[in-house]
């Protein structure tokens, strides 16, 4: 297969930009901006079926097309750099490996949409990364690759790296944008959406590092390349973090539809020291966890690990073996929402903490009988009636847990204590 | 106004486009509970307690940022409504203290009422609460307890949106987060005490009343604020005939759903103190009690073909009170003049948002009544002060204020000088003669308020014996110079000012209603 976002990993040198347009980089850039008409940018990349690498997996020319051409209002193109979900980091390397790939990217959607400011919002935690864009930025400036009159078209545009200040659910659009305006970073209720009402009350498109970092391939070798890879509704490539326990963590770049359990054995060199697989969760620490012998029938496609049972979220693979306590996975997974949950609405806000103290109290000693049921209900008490989707990445993996390794629960239970680490 | 049929709980309802179904319901009489709602202020969205079910739409929706849609059926009360209530009240309890026995809220808070109408099971939450600041100092007014929250953020919006002063903020995450004053701020914002107001549940309280009285014991009466010009809609509410608190009430052609502080607390000057409970004539010597029989007698003959009478009423005077008065000053003197209290002083910004200058409710309606001389009451007080006057009557007001000296000397000088109030003030204790009145909260009337609004008053509190209220004074005065009047009802002294009061023709008294009715507006309640 063919690399789209990874072709110039590896490659010495490949964040600067002589490296960068050595192999082509801005190519597509230069095409849009001179050749293309917005509506045409948008068929094209529809016609691709790119759809967002931020979990989602919406259409992206989709998502373009909700922002109204005739508002008098500026339009904000906002590259979502704020990648903290649990067990992932592909975007990490885009960032800091191939940064004008990135860049790029944010100035064909933003060209898409007329925007003529577009912003990055990196994940604070990601000095080296942020400092990265910042140079490429800077570089992109000094070409006239960025900046007023591109290419003697008239078109300006202005790109801004701005840097998060730590806070997980800054990852959700409109908290993003509540944050990027200087607010506290709370999501927005909904209706309105960004489309229409985004950054300061402006339309705006939130896209994922990943997706964006798809555009220059998608303009320079056309819609129909990308989309002969990857299955019917899943098209093109996506990235995989695999973490835990396997030979061969990393970043790993498949096409839509690659086996799970060939990726994992194969790709992956599989679980290490001669251990048994015992669960993996395969779109980041929000999404339910898969059992090994869920594994044989999925592919890696939206649509293949949502028949499953779970969903392909972030692509953050987080492999646990036989060793794992999964009442402690489960724990440490409510710990982390319980801490991030940003306290504005009421059940994510007294729920999801609760979780993780009834959960302390199975791993640790003095739980009771009813206490997994309580959370089952508790989890189902959350799920679907918070104001953004924190509510439900909280909710579902204690139930996940629950449900599939319900005796280790009871186990637990029963003997007041650990019954797996000790 | 486009018009919307929509459906909710099997009822067609017709409303206009743009209308939430929060709002919708509550016009078709279905009210959907709810905490961070407001209809004030900015939509939250976050407590979650407002869901309701509707047709085609997967998840259920939040009411209050839902807009009606033609043909949009909601359901309020299905099984899966009835279920997220119940959940939602759960969490919200999870870390409340449920110290309701000595929490001031109780008896008015949310919390109890909804854990009444939706909840009511055992907690089941038995891993230990999250503990918060209590008794927290927010302001001069307001005391803030962490633990009672629910983080509905309308005292943040509120300080945002409506003031605009800011001094709120949420701090922390998670479970932790909490309300605190932002960049060492203090809530002590002209209009601070809203807060308390719209606080659903018991953080927020009022430091002046907490602790004073359980609110069931309280009796409510619908009355005006005596503050100023403004006219702020009020409830007075008493226990043992002591005026405890005043709270605003909703009249969004005045005061909406506010009132200022200096306004909420003028029940304490106005009504407190020691009263004058016999009346008071003066001796070799110096004041001493007489009969009302004694004291009206002496008042007619001190005051009755007077060459020049100064007649000084109360702003607070209402305009039954004030038309009688300028009747009884001209029965008594064809020299009078007739003035009614009024200063200015300058506002800020956040203050205009509410208050007048004056502190003179019924400034506006005692002109209506005649009362007013060509140099307006700052040109009295210097003819009085220049001795102009023989003799003069003040009511309810004292004019000894900071620059007092020379209205002092004046006021000694006088032939003849009756005082009518509720307290021995300074002033009192110059007169021949001292009439004990009653107060604002003791009597029933009208003020029109500074945009020509006739509001009604109504008797919060029974005056004590030995005092009497301004309207009967001066109908039995009126009586004791020979001009005798068939009315003595607040009621039937408002119906005789309507036949000769031109702008108030036609006006009912009955038909003011509890939100007033505007001069000129033919009578009959306002919306």
């Amino acid at each position: 297969m063919e690399k789209v976002l990874l072709r110039n990993i590896g490659v010495p040198a490949s964040h600067t930009l002589s490296t960068y347009q050595s192999r082509g980089g801005y190519a597509s850039w230069r095409k849009v901006v001179q050749t293309l008409k917005p509506e045409q940018l948008i068929e094209e990349v529809k016609a691709s079926g790119l759809r967002g690498r931020g979990g989602a997996g919406f259409p992206t020319g989709m998502k373009w097309s909700f922002v109204p051409k005739d508002s008098p209002k500026p339009k904000y193109l906002v590259c979502n750099a704020d990648e903290s979900e649990p067990g992932t980091f592909k975007d990490r390397l885009l960032i800091e490996q191939d940064p004008h790939g990135l860049v790029e990217g944010t100035m064909i959607a933003a060209f898409a949409i007329q925007s003529h400011t577009a912003f990055i919002y990196i994940r604070g935690e990601m000095a080296f990364g942020a400092t990265r864009l910042e140079q490429a930025v800077a570089e992109g400036y000094q070409a006239g690759l960025i900046g007023k009159n591109l290419f003697g078209t008239g078109y300006d545009l202005d790109v801004i790296v701005h840097r998060g200040a730590g806070a997980y659910i800054c990852g959700e659009e409109t908290a993003l944008l509540s944050s990027l305006e200087g607010g506290r970073g709370w999501p927005k209720v909904k209706p309105p959406f960004p489309a229409t009402h985004g950054l300061f009350g402006c339309p705006t498109v939130v896209n994922n590092v990943e997706t964006l970092a798809t555009l220059p391939w998608i303009l320079e070798r056309g819609a129909a390349a990308y989309s002969a890879m990857g299955t019917e509704k899943s098209k093109g490539t996506k990235l995989f973090s695999v973490s835990g326990h396997i030979a061969r963590p990393g970043v790993y770049e498949l096409e839509m539809g690659y086996p799970f359990k060939k990726f994992l054995d194969e790709d992956c060199g599989g679980v290490p020291n001669g251990k048994k697989l015992k669960g993996v969760i395969p779109g980041g620490g929000s999404m339910p966890v898969l059992k090994p012998e869920e594994l044989d029938k999925v592919n890696l496609d939206y649509e293949s690990v949502a028949a499953a049972g779970s969903l392909l979220g972030s692509g953050g693979v987080i492999v646990m073996d036989e060793t794992v306590c999964m009442v402690r996975a489960a724990l440490n997974l409510a710990r982390f929402f319980a801490h991030e949950s940003c306290g504005q609405c009421s059940p994510c806000r007294e729920g999801v903490h609760w979780m993780e103290k009834i959960l302390h109290r199975v791993e640790h000693g003095g739980a009771q009988s009813g206490d997994l049921d309580l959370i089952l209900n508790i989890a189902g008490n959350i799920a679907g009636n918070t104001i953004c989707p924190f509510g439900d990445a909280a909710a579902w993996p204690p139930g996940a847990f629950i449900r599939k390794y319900r005796d280790e629960f009871e186990a637990h239970i029963a003997a007041g204590k650990c019954t797996v680490r000790n | 106004m486009d018009p919307v049929k929509f459906i909710v709980d099997g009822k067609e309802v017709v409303t206009t486009k743009g209308t939430t179904v929060i709002q919708a319901a509550a016009e078709a009489g279905v009210a959907i509970p709810h905490y961070c709602y407001h209809p004030k202020l900015s939509i939250a969205g976050n407590c979650r307690m407002c869901m309701v079910e509707i047709e085609k739409m997967p998840k259920l929706q939040i009411a209050c940022n839902t807009q009606v849609a033609e043909g949009m059926s909601v359901l309020t009360q299905s099984p899966k409504v009835v279920a997220v209530r119940k959940a939602v009240m759960e969490f919200l309890l999870i870390n409340h203290p449920v110290d309701c026995p000595i929490c001031d809220q109780a008896g008015e808070c949310q919390l109890q009422n909804y854990y009444m109408e939706h909840n009511r099971q055992e907690s089941r939450q038995e891993v230990g609460k999250i503990h918060d600041r209590k008794k927290t100092i927010f302001g001069p007014n307001v005391v803030f307890d962490g633990e009672r929250c629910i983080k509905c953020t309308r005292c943040v919006r509120f300080c945002q949106e409506i003031t605009k002063t800011n001094e709120l903020a949420v701090i922390n995450r998670g479970d932790h987060s909490t309300i605190s004053l932002f960049d060492n701020a203090v809530l002590d914002n002209p209009l601070s005490a809203n807060v308390v107001d719209i606080c659903p549940v018991g953080a927020l309280t009022d430091r002046d009343f907490r602790f004073k009285v359980r609110v069931w014991y309280l009796e409510k009466t619908p009355s005006i604020c005596p503050g100023c010009s403004t006219g702020c809609n009020i409830s007075v509410e008493a226990y043992q005939n002591k005026i405890a608190r005043f709270k605003p009430r909703q009249n969004d052609s005045v005061n909406g759903p506010w009132i200022c502080d200096e306004g909420r607390y003028s029940f304490h000057e106005l009504a407190g103190g020691e009263r004058l409970t016999m009346p008071l004539i003066r001796q070799e010597g110096g004041l001493v009690p007489t009969t009302w029989e004694n004291a009206l007698q002496a008042v007619l003959s001190g005051l009755r073909g007077s060459p020049a009478l100064a007649g000084i009423l109360s702003g607070r005077n209402t305009n039954e009170e004030t038309y009688l008065f300028a009747k009884l000053a001209r029965q008594l003197s064809s020299a009078a003049a007739l003035e009614v209290f009024y200063q200015e002083r300058e506002l800020t910004e956040t203050q205009r948002i509410l208050m007048s200058p004056d502190r003179s409710p019924n400034f506006r309606g005692a002109r209506d009544m005649g009362v007013g001389s060509n140099g307006g009451f700052a040109g009295l007080l210097e003819e009085l002060a220049s001795n102009k006057f023989s003799s003069a009557y003040i009511v309810g007001e004292d004019l000894l204020g900071a620059d007092g000296e020379k209205i002092r000397s004046a006021l000694q000088q006088l032939k003849f000088l009756v005082v009518q109030d509720t307290k021995l003030t300074e002033t009192a204790k110059l007169a021949h003669v001292v009439l004990p009145a009653a107060h604002f909260g003791e009597k029933e009337g009208t003020y029109t308020n500074r945009q020509g609004r006739v509001q009604k008053l109504n008797a919060a509190v029974i005056c004590p014996e030995g005092a009497r209220q301004d309207s009967e004074i001066f109908l039995r005065l009126l009586d004791g110079a020979g001009h005798k009047l068939a009315y003595s009802a607040p009621s039937e002294i408002f119906s005789a000012l309507t036949q000769e009061v031109a702008a108030y023709s036609g006006l009912n008294y009955d038909s003011i209603g509890e939100q007033g009715c505007e001069l000129g507006s033919g009578g009959g309640a306002a919306s």
